[in-house]
Protein backbone atom coordinates (compact mmCIF):
# COMPACT_ATOMS: atom_id res chain seq x y z
CA UNK A 1 0.00 0.00 0.00
CA UNK A 2 1.26 3.34 -0.98
CA UNK A 3 0.18 7.13 -1.03
CA UNK A 4 -2.10 7.77 -3.12
CA UNK A 5 -2.08 9.54 -6.20
CA UNK A 6 -3.11 12.60 -5.40
CA UNK A 7 -5.74 14.88 -7.95
CA UNK A 8 -5.36 18.80 -7.86
CA UNK A 9 -7.67 20.77 -9.23
CA UNK A 10 -6.14 24.58 -9.67
CA UNK A 11 -7.76 27.75 -9.35
CA UNK A 12 -6.24 30.44 -11.30
CA UNK A 13 -7.19 33.46 -9.95
CA UNK A 14 -7.67 37.11 -11.11
CA UNK A 15 -9.42 40.51 -8.80
CA UNK A 16 -11.20 37.28 -6.76
CA UNK A 17 -12.73 35.56 -9.67
CA UNK A 18 -11.21 31.95 -11.29
CA UNK A 19 -9.74 32.45 -14.73
CA UNK A 20 -8.15 30.45 -17.37
CA UNK A 21 -6.15 31.42 -20.40
CA UNK A 22 -4.02 29.46 -23.03
CA UNK A 23 -0.65 29.87 -22.88
CA UNK A 24 -0.55 32.00 -20.18
CA UNK A 25 -2.57 34.65 -22.65
CA UNK A 26 -6.01 35.10 -23.37
CA UNK A 27 -7.52 35.11 -20.20
CA UNK A 28 -11.33 34.23 -19.72
CA UNK A 29 -13.58 34.29 -16.43
CA UNK A 30 -14.69 31.40 -14.78
CA UNK A 31 -16.81 31.79 -11.94
CA UNK A 32 -15.87 32.04 -7.72
CA UNK A 33 -13.01 30.76 -6.15
CA UNK A 34 -14.67 29.18 -3.20
CA UNK A 35 -17.72 27.94 -4.58
CA UNK A 36 -15.45 26.64 -7.47
CA UNK A 37 -12.97 25.29 -4.15
CA UNK A 38 -16.32 23.72 -2.76
CA UNK A 39 -17.38 21.55 -5.67
CA UNK A 40 -14.03 20.19 -5.92
CA UNK A 41 -13.92 18.79 -2.60
CA UNK A 42 -17.46 17.45 -2.90
CA UNK A 43 -16.24 15.70 -5.95
CA UNK A 44 -13.01 14.14 -4.28
CA UNK A 45 -10.10 16.46 -5.15
CA UNK A 46 -6.82 15.36 -3.19
CA UNK A 47 -6.08 18.83 -2.29
CA UNK A 48 -7.29 22.82 -3.96
CA UNK A 49 -4.50 24.75 -5.01
CA UNK A 50 -5.21 28.68 -5.96
CA UNK A 51 -2.41 30.76 -8.24
CA UNK A 52 -3.37 34.24 -8.20
CA UNK A 53 -1.64 34.66 -11.75
CA UNK A 54 -1.18 37.95 -11.78
CA UNK A 55 0.05 38.63 -8.34
CA UNK A 56 3.61 38.72 -9.36
CA UNK A 57 2.91 40.80 -12.32
CA UNK A 58 2.07 43.18 -11.11
CA UNK A 59 3.28 43.52 -7.90
CA UNK A 60 0.21 42.87 -5.57
CA UNK A 61 -0.04 40.33 -2.81
CA UNK A 62 -2.36 37.56 -2.88
CA UNK A 63 -5.95 38.33 -2.29
CA UNK A 64 -6.41 37.41 1.75
CA UNK A 65 -10.03 37.49 1.35
CA UNK A 66 -10.36 34.91 -1.23
CA UNK A 67 -7.98 32.46 0.86
CA UNK A 68 -9.93 32.91 3.77
CA UNK A 69 -13.08 32.32 2.16
CA UNK A 70 -12.05 28.99 0.32
CA UNK A 71 -10.28 27.72 3.92
CA UNK A 72 -13.69 28.44 6.11
CA UNK A 73 -15.22 26.09 3.50
CA UNK A 74 -12.78 22.90 2.17
CA UNK A 75 -11.25 20.40 4.35
CA UNK A 76 -8.29 19.36 2.58
CA UNK A 77 -5.33 20.32 2.05
CA UNK A 78 -5.08 24.18 0.41
CA UNK A 79 -1.87 25.20 -1.60
CA UNK A 80 -1.69 29.17 -2.29
CA UNK A 81 0.40 30.75 -4.90
CA UNK A 82 1.26 34.19 -6.41
CA UNK A 83 3.14 37.46 -5.91
CA UNK A 84 4.41 36.10 -2.25
CA UNK A 85 7.83 37.98 -1.89
CA UNK A 86 8.71 37.51 1.99
CA UNK A 87 8.01 35.26 4.98
CA UNK A 88 5.70 37.77 5.84
CA UNK A 89 3.63 36.90 2.87
CA UNK A 90 4.01 33.26 3.78
CA UNK A 91 2.87 33.99 7.47
CA UNK A 92 -0.17 36.18 6.01
CA UNK A 93 -1.28 33.40 3.87
CA UNK A 94 -0.80 30.86 6.46
CA UNK A 95 -2.58 32.54 8.91
CA UNK A 96 -5.81 32.98 6.67
CA UNK A 97 -5.49 29.04 6.05
CA UNK A 98 -3.11 28.29 3.57
CA UNK A 99 -1.90 24.91 4.48
CA UNK A 100 1.27 25.38 1.78
CA UNK A 101 2.78 28.13 -0.03
CA UNK A 102 3.91 28.02 -3.85
CA UNK A 103 6.53 30.32 -4.41
CA UNK A 104 7.98 30.98 -8.19
CA UNK A 105 8.98 34.14 -9.14
CA UNK A 106 10.35 35.52 -5.88
CA UNK A 107 12.68 32.20 -5.36
CA UNK A 108 14.82 32.75 -8.78
CA UNK A 109 15.26 36.45 -7.31
CA UNK A 110 16.25 35.34 -4.06
CA UNK A 111 16.31 31.70 -3.56
CA UNK A 112 16.94 32.07 0.57
CA UNK A 113 13.01 32.64 1.19
CA UNK A 114 13.07 28.61 0.43
CA UNK A 115 15.93 28.29 2.57
CA UNK A 116 14.08 30.32 5.40
CA UNK A 117 10.80 29.50 5.18
CA UNK A 118 11.34 25.73 4.93
CA UNK A 119 13.32 26.35 8.20
CA UNK A 120 10.64 28.37 9.79
CA UNK A 121 7.27 26.49 8.65
CA UNK A 122 8.52 23.24 7.51
CA UNK A 123 9.26 21.61 4.48
CA UNK A 124 6.01 20.09 3.90
CA UNK A 125 4.61 23.94 3.11
CA UNK A 126 6.92 24.97 0.62
CA UNK A 127 5.79 24.32 -2.73
CA UNK A 128 8.65 25.51 -5.23
CA UNK A 129 6.91 26.66 -8.79
CA UNK A 130 8.21 26.74 -11.54
CA UNK A 131 7.13 27.46 -15.29
CA UNK A 132 9.12 25.87 -18.14
CA UNK A 133 9.97 26.14 -21.60
CA UNK A 134 11.86 23.85 -23.95
CA UNK A 135 14.48 25.65 -25.90
CA UNK A 136 16.62 22.91 -27.62
CA UNK A 137 17.96 20.10 -25.28
CA UNK A 138 17.15 21.38 -22.11
CA UNK A 139 13.80 23.58 -20.41
CA UNK A 140 14.38 26.92 -19.51
CA UNK A 141 13.02 28.47 -16.86
CA UNK A 142 10.49 31.87 -16.92
CA UNK A 143 9.59 34.56 -13.96
CA UNK A 144 6.13 36.56 -13.48
CA UNK A 145 3.79 34.02 -15.20
CA UNK A 146 5.54 32.80 -17.98
CA UNK A 147 6.56 36.31 -19.16
CA UNK A 148 10.43 36.69 -18.49
CA UNK A 149 12.83 33.86 -19.64
CA UNK A 150 15.76 33.30 -17.39
CA UNK A 151 19.33 31.04 -17.98
CA UNK A 152 17.97 28.36 -15.59
CA UNK A 153 17.68 24.74 -16.25
CA UNK A 154 14.40 24.17 -14.99
CA UNK A 155 15.93 20.57 -13.85
CA UNK A 156 18.94 22.06 -12.02
CA UNK A 157 16.77 24.59 -10.53
CA UNK A 158 14.16 22.03 -9.20
CA UNK A 159 16.92 20.34 -7.48
CA UNK A 160 18.19 23.59 -6.36
CA UNK A 161 15.02 24.45 -4.75
CA UNK A 162 14.95 20.25 -2.88
CA UNK A 163 18.17 21.16 -1.34
CA UNK A 164 17.22 24.60 -0.39
CA UNK A 165 14.26 23.09 1.51
CA UNK A 166 11.02 23.05 -1.02
CA UNK A 167 9.45 20.31 0.16
CA UNK A 168 7.15 19.52 -3.20
CA UNK A 169 7.90 21.01 -6.98
CA UNK A 170 5.08 22.14 -9.02
CA UNK A 171 6.18 21.50 -12.29
CA UNK A 172 4.23 23.96 -15.34
CA UNK A 173 5.26 23.19 -18.49
CA UNK A 174 4.48 26.56 -20.77
CA UNK A 175 4.43 24.67 -24.27
CA UNK A 176 1.80 22.43 -22.91
CA UNK A 177 -0.69 24.36 -20.47
CA UNK A 178 -4.06 25.24 -21.70
CA UNK A 179 -3.18 23.51 -25.06
CA UNK A 180 -5.00 19.73 -24.03
CA UNK A 181 -2.41 18.25 -26.06
CA UNK A 182 -0.63 15.85 -22.94
CA UNK A 183 1.40 16.64 -20.51
CA UNK A 184 5.30 17.22 -20.92
CA UNK A 185 5.88 13.59 -19.56
CA UNK A 186 9.80 13.48 -20.80
CA UNK A 187 9.63 16.86 -18.20
CA UNK A 188 8.48 15.21 -15.30
CA UNK A 189 10.04 11.77 -16.04
CA UNK A 190 13.38 13.56 -15.82
CA UNK A 191 12.43 15.79 -12.90
CA UNK A 192 11.27 12.56 -11.21
CA UNK A 193 14.05 10.82 -11.86
CA UNK A 194 15.98 13.34 -10.53
CA UNK A 195 14.45 14.70 -7.02
CA UNK A 196 13.40 13.12 -4.42
CA UNK A 197 10.49 15.23 -3.24
CA UNK A 198 6.90 14.93 -4.90
CA UNK A 199 6.38 16.28 -8.21
CA UNK A 200 3.32 17.78 -9.35
CA UNK A 201 2.52 17.86 -13.15
CA UNK A 202 1.16 20.63 -14.23
CA UNK A 203 0.19 21.67 -18.11
CA UNK A 204 -1.68 20.07 -21.26
CA UNK A 205 -4.36 17.95 -19.69
CA UNK A 206 -7.17 17.28 -22.23
CA UNK A 207 -8.10 13.50 -21.97
CA UNK A 208 -8.12 10.81 -19.44
CA UNK A 209 -5.48 9.20 -21.09
CA UNK A 210 -2.62 12.41 -21.05
CA UNK A 211 -3.58 12.18 -17.02
CA UNK A 212 -2.92 8.56 -16.48
CA UNK A 213 0.52 8.78 -18.75
CA UNK A 214 1.89 11.62 -16.39
CA UNK A 215 2.10 9.29 -13.84
CA UNK A 216 3.00 6.00 -15.88
CA UNK A 217 4.99 7.71 -17.54
CA UNK A 218 6.12 10.85 -16.06
CA UNK A 219 6.24 9.18 -12.50
CA UNK A 220 4.15 12.26 -11.18
CA UNK A 221 3.30 12.02 -7.47
CA UNK A 222 0.14 14.43 -7.87
CA UNK A 223 -1.37 16.24 -10.98
CA UNK A 224 -2.65 19.87 -11.40
CA UNK A 225 -4.98 20.92 -13.87
CA UNK A 226 -7.84 23.67 -13.87
CA UNK A 227 -9.78 24.11 -17.20
CA UNK A 228 -10.82 20.09 -17.68
CA UNK A 229 -11.92 20.11 -14.34
CA UNK A 230 -13.73 23.24 -14.45
CA UNK A 231 -15.50 22.97 -17.29
CA UNK A 232 -16.25 19.69 -16.05
CA UNK A 233 -14.81 17.86 -19.18
CA UNK A 234 -13.33 15.19 -16.97
CA UNK A 235 -14.53 14.39 -13.63
CA UNK A 236 -11.87 13.89 -10.76
CA UNK A 237 -13.81 10.32 -9.92
CA UNK A 238 -13.06 9.36 -13.85
CA UNK A 239 -9.49 9.99 -13.47
CA UNK A 240 -9.13 8.39 -10.19
CA UNK A 241 -10.78 5.19 -11.94
CA UNK A 242 -8.40 5.10 -14.82
CA UNK A 243 -5.70 5.38 -12.50
CA UNK A 244 -6.72 2.67 -10.65
CA UNK A 245 -7.61 0.60 -13.14
CA UNK A 246 -4.03 0.90 -14.09
CA UNK A 247 -2.66 -0.52 -10.94
CA UNK A 248 -2.62 3.01 -9.02
CA UNK A 249 -3.60 3.55 -5.35
CA UNK A 250 -6.04 6.19 -5.64
CA UNK A 251 -8.52 8.08 -2.81
CA UNK A 252 -11.76 7.01 -3.86
CA UNK B 1 -20.80 22.34 24.06
CA UNK B 2 -17.76 24.49 24.44
CA UNK B 3 -14.40 23.60 22.93
CA UNK B 4 -11.02 24.61 23.50
CA UNK B 5 -7.99 24.42 20.83
CA UNK B 6 -4.98 24.69 22.45
CA UNK B 7 -2.71 27.40 20.90
CA UNK B 8 0.92 26.72 22.37
CA UNK B 9 2.73 29.54 19.39
CA UNK B 10 4.05 27.55 17.21
CA UNK B 11 0.99 25.17 15.29
CA UNK B 12 -1.45 25.73 12.96
CA UNK B 13 -4.74 26.03 14.67
CA UNK B 14 -6.74 28.06 12.48
CA UNK B 15 -7.49 25.03 10.41
CA UNK B 16 -8.77 22.73 13.14
CA UNK B 17 -10.34 25.54 14.69
CA UNK B 18 -12.84 26.33 11.51
CA UNK B 19 -13.03 22.67 10.95
CA UNK B 20 -14.55 22.33 14.09
CA UNK B 21 -16.81 25.84 13.77
CA UNK B 22 -17.93 24.46 10.44
CA UNK B 23 -19.89 21.56 12.18
CA UNK B 24 -21.79 24.07 14.50
CA UNK B 25 -19.10 24.17 17.71
CA UNK B 26 -18.78 26.55 19.97
CA UNK B 27 -14.39 26.91 19.78
CA UNK B 28 -12.13 28.61 21.93
CA UNK B 29 -8.62 29.23 21.52
CA UNK B 30 -6.64 27.85 24.16
CA UNK B 31 -2.96 30.31 24.85
CA UNK B 32 -3.20 30.63 28.69
CA UNK B 33 -3.00 28.42 31.80
CA UNK B 34 -6.26 29.63 32.87
CA UNK B 35 -8.37 29.53 29.68
CA UNK B 36 -8.62 25.23 30.38
CA UNK B 37 -11.41 25.76 32.26
CA UNK B 38 -14.08 26.89 30.89
CA UNK B 39 -14.20 24.81 28.34
CA UNK B 40 -15.34 21.41 27.71
CA UNK B 41 -13.34 19.09 25.34
CA UNK B 42 -9.99 20.01 24.33
CA UNK B 43 -8.25 19.75 21.31
CA UNK B 44 -4.27 19.47 20.37
CA UNK B 45 -3.32 19.79 17.17
CA UNK B 46 0.56 20.53 16.64
CA UNK B 47 3.28 20.61 14.50
CA UNK B 48 7.11 20.70 14.38
CA UNK B 49 9.13 18.77 16.97
CA UNK B 50 8.39 17.22 20.09
CA UNK B 51 11.03 19.37 22.05
CA UNK B 52 9.96 22.88 20.77
CA UNK B 53 6.44 21.95 21.57
CA UNK B 54 7.60 21.02 25.41
CA UNK B 55 9.86 24.06 25.43
CA UNK B 56 6.71 26.75 24.48
CA UNK B 57 4.21 24.99 26.47
CA UNK B 58 6.49 25.42 29.38
CA UNK B 59 7.38 29.10 28.37
CA UNK B 60 3.96 30.04 28.42
CA UNK B 61 3.68 27.88 32.05
CA UNK B 62 0.78 25.68 30.07
CA UNK B 63 2.08 22.25 30.90
CA UNK B 64 0.50 21.72 34.18
CA UNK B 65 -3.19 22.95 32.94
CA UNK B 66 -2.66 20.69 30.20
CA UNK B 67 -2.03 18.13 32.32
CA UNK B 68 -4.98 18.41 34.25
CA UNK B 69 -7.10 19.32 31.14
CA UNK B 70 -5.84 15.74 29.77
CA UNK B 71 -6.79 14.00 33.21
CA UNK B 72 -10.23 15.01 33.20
CA UNK B 73 -11.80 16.11 29.90
CA UNK B 74 -12.49 14.38 26.39
CA UNK B 75 -8.97 14.80 24.29
CA UNK B 76 -8.10 14.91 20.97
CA UNK B 77 -4.27 14.98 19.87
CA UNK B 78 -3.35 15.52 16.20
CA UNK B 79 0.02 14.97 14.82
CA UNK B 80 2.42 16.44 17.18
CA UNK B 81 -0.87 15.90 19.57
CA UNK B 82 -0.99 12.70 19.82
CA UNK B 83 2.78 12.57 19.89
CA UNK B 84 3.97 14.60 23.07
CA UNK B 85 1.97 12.25 24.75
CA UNK B 86 4.56 9.62 24.76
CA UNK B 87 7.63 9.54 26.94
CA UNK B 88 9.96 10.43 24.24
CA UNK B 89 11.12 10.96 20.66
CA UNK B 90 13.97 10.15 18.60
CA UNK B 91 13.42 13.47 17.30
CA UNK B 92 14.38 15.50 20.84
CA UNK B 93 16.21 15.11 24.05
CA UNK B 94 13.42 16.89 25.90
CA UNK B 95 10.94 14.69 27.54
CA UNK B 96 7.12 14.14 26.07
CA UNK B 97 3.96 14.38 28.76
CA UNK B 98 4.65 10.34 29.44
CA UNK B 99 0.92 9.80 29.53
CA UNK B 100 1.76 6.81 27.13
CA UNK B 101 4.65 4.85 28.16
CA UNK B 102 6.16 4.10 25.16
CA UNK B 103 8.42 6.56 22.34
CA UNK B 104 8.10 8.07 19.02
CA UNK B 105 11.10 6.95 16.00
CA UNK B 106 11.86 7.95 13.14
CA UNK B 107 9.45 6.61 10.12
CA UNK B 108 11.55 3.00 9.24
CA UNK B 109 11.21 1.65 5.72
CA UNK B 110 11.51 -2.26 6.66
CA UNK B 111 11.08 -3.35 3.09
CA UNK B 112 13.23 -0.88 1.38
CA UNK B 113 10.78 0.26 -0.81
CA UNK B 114 12.68 3.72 -1.07
CA UNK B 115 10.14 6.03 0.62
CA UNK B 116 10.27 9.44 0.98
CA UNK B 117 10.04 11.49 4.10
CA UNK B 118 7.83 13.14 5.52
CA UNK B 119 5.01 10.89 4.81
CA UNK B 120 3.04 13.35 2.93
CA UNK B 121 -0.31 12.35 1.31
CA UNK B 122 -3.44 10.47 1.49
CA UNK B 123 -2.81 6.89 2.90
CA UNK B 124 -5.48 3.93 4.55
CA UNK B 125 -6.64 3.57 8.22
CA UNK B 126 -7.01 0.29 8.84
CA UNK B 127 -9.20 -0.22 11.94
CA UNK B 128 -7.99 -2.72 14.79
CA UNK B 129 -10.02 -1.90 17.47
CA UNK B 130 -13.57 -0.63 17.28
CA UNK B 131 -14.31 3.16 19.12
CA UNK B 132 -16.88 5.73 19.17
CA UNK B 133 -14.55 8.14 16.99
CA UNK B 134 -15.05 6.34 13.96
CA UNK B 135 -18.59 5.22 13.82
CA UNK B 136 -19.93 6.02 10.87
CA UNK B 137 -16.57 5.50 9.03
CA UNK B 138 -15.49 2.37 6.92
CA UNK B 139 -12.71 0.69 7.29
CA UNK B 140 -9.67 1.82 5.32
CA UNK B 141 -11.12 5.27 4.51
CA UNK B 142 -8.14 7.89 3.67
CA UNK B 143 -6.69 9.99 5.65
CA UNK B 144 -4.16 13.20 5.49
CA UNK B 145 -0.99 12.50 6.89
CA UNK B 146 2.14 14.96 6.99
CA UNK B 147 5.01 13.74 9.38
CA UNK B 148 8.39 11.71 9.94
CA UNK B 149 8.33 10.26 13.18
CA UNK B 150 5.95 7.48 14.24
CA UNK B 151 4.18 5.40 17.04
CA UNK B 152 5.52 2.17 15.85
CA UNK B 153 3.26 -0.06 18.66
CA UNK B 154 1.06 1.02 21.28
CA UNK B 155 -1.72 -1.59 23.03
CA UNK B 156 -3.57 1.94 22.79
CA UNK B 157 -3.69 1.42 18.99
CA UNK B 158 -7.11 2.00 17.30
CA UNK B 159 -6.34 2.28 13.72
CA UNK B 160 -2.61 1.82 12.02
CA UNK B 161 -1.70 3.01 8.65
CA UNK B 162 1.73 1.24 6.36
CA UNK B 163 4.42 3.51 5.01
CA UNK B 164 7.64 1.88 5.75
CA UNK B 165 6.03 0.26 8.79
CA UNK B 166 2.90 -0.18 10.14
CA UNK B 167 2.66 2.38 12.61
CA UNK B 168 -0.28 4.02 15.10
CA UNK B 169 -2.42 6.19 13.10
CA UNK B 170 -4.59 6.83 15.58
CA UNK B 171 -4.72 5.37 19.81
CA UNK B 172 -7.38 5.78 22.66
CA UNK B 173 -6.86 5.38 26.81
CA UNK B 174 -10.25 6.67 28.34
CA UNK B 175 -10.97 10.51 27.59
CA UNK B 176 -7.75 10.73 25.48
CA UNK B 177 -7.81 9.97 22.10
CA UNK B 178 -4.79 10.91 19.48
CA UNK B 179 -4.10 10.78 15.64
CA UNK B 180 -1.18 10.78 13.40
CA UNK B 181 -3.50 12.02 10.60
CA UNK B 182 -5.38 15.19 10.03
CA UNK B 183 -8.83 15.24 10.56
CA UNK B 184 -9.14 18.71 9.92
CA UNK B 185 -7.31 18.01 5.99
CA UNK B 186 -9.44 14.55 5.14
CA UNK B 187 -12.15 16.00 4.19
CA UNK B 188 -15.78 14.91 4.43
CA UNK B 189 -14.46 11.70 6.57
CA UNK B 190 -12.57 13.76 8.30
CA UNK B 191 -15.22 16.17 9.27
CA UNK B 192 -17.08 13.19 10.34
CA UNK B 193 -14.41 11.97 12.65
CA UNK B 194 -14.52 15.64 13.96
CA UNK B 195 -18.10 15.40 15.09
CA UNK B 196 -17.96 12.02 16.84
CA UNK B 197 -15.28 13.63 18.57
CA UNK B 198 -17.71 16.44 19.16
CA UNK B 199 -20.64 14.36 20.30
CA UNK B 200 -18.21 11.93 22.30
CA UNK B 201 -19.67 11.10 25.43
CA UNK B 202 -17.25 9.51 28.08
Amino acid sequence: MSLAVRIIPCLDVRGGRVVKGINFKDIVDAGDPAEAAKRYDAEGADEICMLDIDASFEERSTTIETVKSIASQVFIPFTVGGGIKSLKDIDMLLKSGADKVSINTSAILNPDIIEEASKEYGAQCIVLAIDAKKDGEIWNVYTHGGKNKTELDAIEWAKKGQDLGAGEILMTSMDKDGTKSGFDNNLYLELSNNLSIPVIASGGAGELSHLVDAVKIGKADALLAASIFHYEEISIKKVKQALQTEGFEVRL
Amino acid sequence: MHLGVVDYGASNIHSVARALQSLGSKVSIVDTPDKFKSIDKLVFPGQGSMGSCIKKLNEKEMINSLMDAIKSKPFLGICLGLQILFNSSEESKEKGLGVINESITKIKDVNNENIKIPHMGWNNVKIEKKHELFSGIEDKQFFYFVHSFVASSTETSITTTYYGEEFVSSLATENIFATQFHPEKSGKIGLKFLENFINWKI
